[in-house]
């Protein structure tokens, strides 16, 4: 039997996290509490216990009082796991860091964004007077440049499991089981069937697509924009070569074997 | 050198500790020296199927905790003379195994010539299981032919392959081996149950055996005796060439067609 690895108490390694970005256009709780009730439709696990980064830019200029207690606790209730704040204003910093929350100062850009590991999926909480939030990006990022070398996977992706390739292409050689959530800043190509979650343009880039050579996914997602299929992938699109790819704020889905 | 199998599953109730007890006993009938060690603390259910319930005097937990040696604990089965069982404490919970204390009781095994040593898992995927599949170099994931069973199946796999000891310390992975249990070619036959190609083609790992649906296993465990001890019967055999393969036989796949009552079968309904 081996031994373990090494003797010291603690190790320190980099390591990668997805989160989503929870966009604040106000500092109401009852109105992102509504906002978050019509917007999950009472699926109690539509968030999973993500990680989530309270983006405030946009109401932090109005310089509103935000009740971080109130707000951290409200998205627990909806098993969303705040963990940083960006776009703070110097006078929040303190009440934020009394909470717990790490600060993402938004300062270094993309950098920044990379850091706090990019938003796999743009949250967006209005009002709740406003009209039911469409799901879509409010905020375009700047796409990121993909100049990395693809990530390669060679194993099955289990359920359960999460692969995210950062920055760059996501290219999978075995099968993507149901209950597995891959994510790429990039696109995403699976050669293998492929179900689970796929979400490619994760850090905002609504150029990427998702190449599957037999497609039948839970959830897709381009750049923050989703597509459930709680009937059924499209039958007609099933178990044969298809692209997925964001048409105006639609996801659309297309044979790659009729433009033969 | 000795080799750790768990057999795991993630979801409960598909026949974990009935394969454990007749893989186990099957590896010792063959000669081999085995261990089986219950890590269902809170519940033990592997010795009353080994029938070894009212020999219990000490616990793995016992052991992990240094309260008794791994000789008070071991009970010595009762039709083989080369397999030993490690039950499981009914009045701890789980968090009292230690990982620490696993390593040492196992070590301990290794060194006391055990050649097998068979971990059955608890179901789900907490620490129970975790503890169960640390240290193991092989892996039994028993699957029933049924998509809720493949999905925690396919989970467990997805655990291994991060939390095992040989994971984390970036060694040679754990040997996977499918292991399909409560099978009925009829039902599969009617479209009602997975087919094992269909289980196979999600889980893609290699497929050790398929246990047959059958009676018998309800009769084993009641009366205390591993189904493989039930000679003649379609489970014993299926068991038994589980064992076969493990050790490295080529066996053809058996009880995975439906074969359909002939005409005097059906008119005189004779076997």
């Amino acid at each position: 039997m081996s031994k373990s690895p090494s003797s010291l108490p603690i190790e320190i390694k980099i390591s990668t996290v997805v989160a989503i970005s929870a966009i604040l256009h106000s500092s109401d709780p009852i109105a992102i509490d509504a906002a978050l009730k019509q917007m999950t439709g009472g699926v109690s696990d539509f968030f999973e216990d993500e990680f989530a980064v309270i983006d405030v830019g946009a109401i932090a200029a109005g310089a509103t009082y935000i009740d971080w207690r109130a707000l951290v606790d409200l998205l627990k209730k909806y098993r969303l796991n705040a963990v940083a704040v960006r776009g703070a204003t110097a006078d929040m910093i303190d009440a934020i860091k009394a909470r717990g929350l790490a600060l993402d100062d938004g300062a270094g850009g993309d950098r920044a964004r990379e850091d706090v590991a990019a938003a796999s999926a743009a949250v967006t909480i209005a009002p709740a007077s406003a009209p039911a939030p469409a799901p879509q990006p409010v905020q375009a990022p700047a796409p990121h440049t993909v100049t990395l070398p693809a990530m390669i996977v060679d194993t099955p992706v289990r359920a359960g499991q999460r692969v995210y390739a950062r920055g760059c292409d996501l290219i999978i050689t075995a099968a993507v089981n149901n209950g597995a959530e891959i994510i790429a800043d990039g696109s995403i190509h699976v050669y293998a069937p492929m179900h689970g979650r796929a979400l490619a343009g994760a850090s905002g880039n609504a150029d990427s697509r998702i190449f599957g050579l037999s497609l039948q996914p839970e959830l897709v997602s381009i750049a923050g924009v989703y597509r459930t299929f709680d009937d059924g992938f499209p039958a007609e699109l099933a178990r044969q070569p298809a692209q997925i790819r964001l048409v105006g704020d639609r996801i659309d889905i297309s044979s790659l074997t009729s433009h033969r | 050198m000795a080799r750790i199998i768990v057999v795991t599953s993630g979801k409960g109730g598909v026949g974990k500790t009935t394969s454990s007890a007749s893989f186990s006993t099957g590896l010792a009938l063959r000669g081999h020296k085995t261990a089986v060690l219950d890590f269902d603390v809170g519940l033990r259910n592997l010795d009353l199927i080994m029938g070894c319930e009212r020999r219990v005097v000490y616990d793995l937990v016992n052991v992990v905790n240094g309260e008794a040696t791994l000789n008070q604990a071991l009970i010595k089965d009762k039709h083989c003379d080369n397999l030993f069982i490690l039950p499981a404490s009914q009045t701890r919970d789980k968090d009292a195994l230690s990982e620490d204390g696993i390593e040492r009781v196992l070590n301990e095994l290794v060194k006391m010539d055990f050649e097998f040593i068979i971990c059955d898992s608890p179901a789900g995927i907490e620490h129970g299981a975790l503890m169960a599949l640390t240290f193991a170099d092989e892996a039994l994931i028993v699957t029933n032919p049924e998509v809720s069973s493949v999905r925690d199946s396919d989970r467990i796999l997805g655990i291994i392959q991060a939390k095992s000891r040989r994971a984390q310390t970036g060694g040679e992975p754990v040997k996977e081996h499918l292991l399909i249990t409560r099978y009925s070619p009829k039902r599969v036959e009617n479209d009602e149950m997975l087919s094992y190609q269909d289980v196979q083609e999600i889980l893609r790992i290699p497929l050790i055996g398929i246990i047959p649906e059958s009676e018998s296993v309800l009769h084993a465990s009641n009366q205390g005796n591993p189904a493989i001890h039930f000679k003649g019967t379609d489970v014993a055999e299926a068991y038994e060439d589980v064992v076969a393969r493990f050790l490295g036989e080529e066996r053809p796949l058996r009880f995975t067609n439906y074969e359909k009552p002939g005409l005097l079968q059906r008119l005189f309904g004779t076997k």
